[in-house]
């Protein structure tokens, strides 16, 4: 059974029609990608699957279960789904340390110990443990991505959710996130990646799914959709890409 | 040795009604201080978390209370609501006309700085699972405290200054007082002066625990 199930999810937003009926599978130690152009609905389609946007029609089963059905505890999945968000989004009142325990000690109910225990076993993961007693403001973002991949990871979620996380990095930082979710997907951390960026999406994904004005035109590995694919839309998306070869 | 001035003497002879004065000038701005900093917190977190309906009614009270004299409401409650056979103390009627009016200008205050808040970050705890209360207490009521403090304590001041509007429902403070001293020996200019300079001495300590308060609170960039 796949750990995430989309059939036929629909979204509107004022009579504009932005994902037209998506279908794709997301089985557990999986890693999909989700590209195509501007606009096409992709962050849409990552934002409805732990419905931060509320689905038109259409099934997302996770773990077997319609969750955008009614009578389901969102609350409750969302704790089962790490989000990672193109801005980081870190909480920036409190420390590196503190972002990542307040989700343990207020959700998971740990003990403050436990929680400190934990964020530094999952800081040290990614190298960020030096960083700790640090406010986000006193980061570069390359830190700050990765502090808030530690967030979303500590949870233990059962997949990871990444929307764009490195659309606002210059390629320096980015290197350094796409380093720390390349180590994820060699561990067989289960996630869906939206990105524009080829170079993240050749290395962590099993699978792309490309969607082009709310359909998903393929699914496939990175080199077949990358280099001279039949689909002239395809092709002209990842012209720029043949020096990844 | 040079004889004491009447005004002097005068201020000798009133010192312990100067004194209760000052107390219950003390007394108020405290009470209303804590008061309308939680009701501000109360209207805040309806208009953040509540339903449509409830936010346009707590709108409404923030805009009634801002846009109206505070003097109306204490004499309408002093004044207005025996004829309704409703007596209350002038303290009473203090603490409940003050504690609308600054809990209406704190929740503004509040609410201004959550409108200057980064919104993803509230997104973000609504993804890691957290409820709106949740984040409510958690991330929005931590973050706009912080970002209010300068109106918060400016408000304190206010409430300070404007206690001294009191004595017209019969609340014996400091300013009710001095009022006293200057119609028994008519030396108003004195009085009015000393009453300056004694709000100024109280306000400057507000105000130097303000900024030591702010320096405590900020964060480091």
């Amino acid at each position: 059974m796949a750990l995430i199930e989309v059939k036929n999810l629909v979204k509107r937003f004022d009579g504009h029609t932005v994902l037209k009926g998506i279908n794709v599978e997301l089985h557990e130690g999986q890693v999909k990608v989700v590209m195509g152009p501007s606009g096409c609905g992709k962050s849409t389609f990552l934002r409805c699957l732990n419905l931060l946007v509320q689905p038109t029609s259409g099934q997302i089963l996770f773990k077997g279960e319609d969750i955008a059905g009614p009578g389901v505890d969102i609350r409750k999945v969302r704790q089962d789904i790490g989000f990672v968000f193109q801005h980081f989004a870190l909480y920036s009142h409190l420390t590196v340390q503190d972002n990542v325990t307040l989700g343990l000690r207020k959700l998971r109910k740990m003990t403050a110990r436990q929680a400190s225990d934990k964020a530094s076993h999952e800081l040290e993961r990614v190298g960020m443990f030096e960083y700790r007693h640090r406010y986000p403001a006193q980061l570069s973002g390359g830190q700050k991505q990765r502090a808030a991949i530690v967030r979303a990871l500590a949870m233990d979620p059962s997949v990871l959710f990444l929307d764009e996380p490195t659309s606002s990095l210059d390629p320096e930082m980015s290197r350094e996130v796409v380093s720390v979710i390349n180590k994820l997907y060699l561990e067989n951390v289960t996630m869906f990646c939206v990105t524009h960026d080829p170079h993240l999406a050749k290395y962590i994904s099993d699978s792309i799914v490309f969607i082009d004005e709310g359909v998903v035109l393929e699914e496939n590995i990175a080199e077949r959709l990358f280099y001279d694919h039949p689909n002239p839309r395809i092709r002209e998306f990842f012209l720029g890409v043949i020096d990844l070869k | 040795m040079t004889p004491m001035t009447p005004f002097i003497r005068d201020l000798a002879a009133y010192w312990p009604q100067i004194l209760t004065g000052l107390e219950n000038t003390l007394l108020l701005t405290g009470i209303i201080s804590v008061t309308g900093f939680l009701g501000g917190i109360a209207v805040f977190y309806l208009t953040v978390v509540s339903g449509k309906r409830c936010r346009k009614w707590t709108e409404r009270y923030i805009s009634f209370f801002i846009g109206t004299p505070l003097l109306v409401h204490l004499f309408l409650m002093y004044y207005g609501l025996p004829e309704l056979g409703v007596r209350l103390s002038p303290l009473l009627v203090s603490v409940i006309g003050f504690t609308l009016n600054v809990s209406a200008y704190n929740a503004r205050y509040l609410t201004t700085a959550y409108n200057g808040l980064d919104q993803m970050e509230i997104e973000a705890a609504g993804a890691q699972g957290f409820t709106l209360p949740e984040t409510f207490r958690f991330v929005i009521l931590p973050q706009a405290l912080r970002f209010s403090v300068p109106s918060l304590t400016n408000q304190v001041i206010q409430n300070l200054k404007d206690t001294s509007v009191a004595f017209l429902i019969q609340y014996n403070d400091f300013f009710s007082q001095i009022q006293e001293i200057a119609s028994t020996n008519f030396e108003f200019f004195k009085a009015y002066v000393l009453a300056g300079l004694v709000y100024l001495a109280l306000v400057s300590l507000v105000v130097a625990a303000a900024r030591a308060l702010e320096r405590r609170i900020v964060l480091p960039t």
